[in-house]
């Protein structure tokens, strides 16, 4: 008996459509069939700090020239992303790099559940993508003042670090480039809700990353 | 006290069941035996995930009123607030002394709250943007025109000066479905009722999102909700120039004070 088996995390789950017009599938069947025409470098996958990326400058500034694909839905979890991954987002293309973002979305998990939830992705995507490297982005810090989700994905961020550690095809990346202020507090300027990024958050949270990726492209291209 | 200056159209009355505390005899909008509506029950977002972001958020809104001198304020949910990250407001509606209180997820109830609880006070802006009903998934098309209709005539009665805009529900989903069905209910209801009440109108912001093959595309709403900056830039144009008008007055008020 396997362990996703007891986590709800890392148990491949498709999004429910609790309001009636269809939109998380229609979502992951737009993803599929763009699959079947695209070659990307880079697949971004994750929650709605991915989908996000998409809509501003920052992507057709940094991720664009990568030869990138956003496969990003707001508001999933873990579950979610191993379900899309499962069903046909990787059907078609092989990415040389993953970078992997999600875990924000898991109410009611532990770390260590959620931590689970990402590994599982991480070795689905080996399984799917034997040459691919994943990175996975450090779930950032959430909500104005501290409070106990900082804590769980800063654990998170501990516990996958640690899984990732003595694995050659993946890596954790913190993105953080320091939102939490002295003060304890995390401004309006750079997370607008104190949870999604704002144009300037995805400039400080991307520049470190577009950097990295590139360095890690260019790895995966002397192999 | 009375709610001076609103004009009450008879199903207004039975939908629009608004209750603010500051104001006790408007117990009136009810009608004896008519039960509450409840898109129209102001309603604070409960911390459900454990950052307390919503009520962060509405603080800062509350502090904001006491620093700004706002000539429009958007209210609404996300897609008030969404359209503060793109470069479109900067361009556009900053330049107007504009401030958004925008707040996914929220419902007319969030709406209704937000306003009797600090929003609107030590502000005198020339226009009101309102902009929510999507996610108020508990209620009926009427139920959610009367949530929107009791904003409205909170906003005139608190804010005398004002001129309410109500924006119209946007489609959603990639294909036909009942909550486009619903939104396009809410449009009419509000078209009917909104003209009744005084200095309030509706915009409808909705045309050409739904193509001919009766789809949405992702170029217009990134999950067939949300508006890209494309989708953003399409609906501006109808409202700046409606917003521009308000505030540059009409051409009867510019000849006046030319006097």
């Amino acid at each position: 008996m396997s362990s996703e088996d007891s986590n709800p995390a890392a148990t491949p789950t498709p999004g429910v459509d609790t309001q009636g017009d269809g939109r998380w599938m229609s979502l992951h069947n737009h993803f599929v069939s763009n699959s079947k025409d695209k070659e990307p470098d880079v697949l971004f996958v994750g929650d709605s700090l991915v989908q996000l990326l998409y809509q501003f400058e920052v992507w057709q500034d940094l991720f664009s020239p990568l030869h990138a694909l956003n496969f990003g839905v707001g508001g999933d979890a873990t579950q979610h992303v191993l379900w899309r991954l499962s069903n046909g987002e990787l059907g078609h293309i092989s990415p040389k790099v993953v970078v992997l973002w999600v875990g924000t979305n898991n109410h009611g998990h532990t770390a260590e559940q959620i931590c689970g939830g990402i590994m599982a992705i991480v070795q689905l995507i080996k399984d799917k993508l034997p040459k691919a490297y994943t990175l996975v982005l450090g779930v950032l810090p959430r909500g104005k003042m501290p409070n106990p989700l900082r804590e769980r994905n800063a654990q998170v961020n501990k516990l996958v670090q640690e899984a990732v550690s003595s694995l050659p095809h993946a890596s954790l990346l913190n993105v953080d480039p320091g939102f939490v202020h002295s003060d304890g507090s995390i401004s309006h300027q750079d997370l607008y809700d104190y949870l999604h990024l704002t144009p300037q958050g995805y400039q400080a949270v991307c520049q470190p990353l577009h950097a990295h990726l590139k360095g890690l492209l260019e790895k995966q291209a002397e192999n | 006290m009375q709610n001076i200056g609103a004009v009450q159209h008879p199903c207004a009355r039975k939908y629009s069941g608004y209750i603010d505390k500051n104001y006790p005899s408007s117990e009136a909008f009810r009608m004896s035996g008519d039960e509450m509506n409840p898109a129209a029950v102001a309603q604070a977002v409960e911390d459900i995930q454990g950052d307390d972001r919503w009520m962060s958020q509405h603080t800062r809104f509350v502090q904001e009123c006491k620093d700004a001198e706002p000539e429009v304020l958007f209210i609404g949910d996300s897609m008030v607030q969404l359209m503060q990250q793109y470069e479109i407001w900067r361009e556009l509606f900053s330049p107007l002394h504009a401030l958004n209180f925008g707040i996914g997820g929220d419902t007319t109830c969030n709406v209704l709250w937000r306003l009797q609880n600090g929003e609107l006070d030590n502000i005198g802006p020339k226009v009101t943007v309102v902009w929510v009903g999507t996610n108020n998934h508990e209620h009926s098309a009427e139920q959610v025109a009367g949530g929107i209709l009791a904003i409205a005539q909170l906003l005139t009665s608190r804010l005398p000066k004002t001129k309410v805009v109500v924006l119209g529900l946007l489609a959603r989903g990639e294909w036909p479905n009942p909550l486009r069905e619903k939104n396009v209910a809410v449009n009419s209801f509000l078209r009917s009722w909104l003209p009744r009440l005084g200095h309030t109108q509706f915009l409808d912001v909705g045309a050409g999102f739904v193509h001919s093959d009766e789809t949405i595309s992702t170029r217009d709403m990134f999950d067939f909700l949300h508006l890209t900056a494309a989708g953003y830039r399409a609906i501006s144009k109808p409202l700046i120039d409606l917003l521009l008008q308000i505030l540059e007055g009409t051409p009867e008020e510019k000849r006046a004070s030319l006097v």
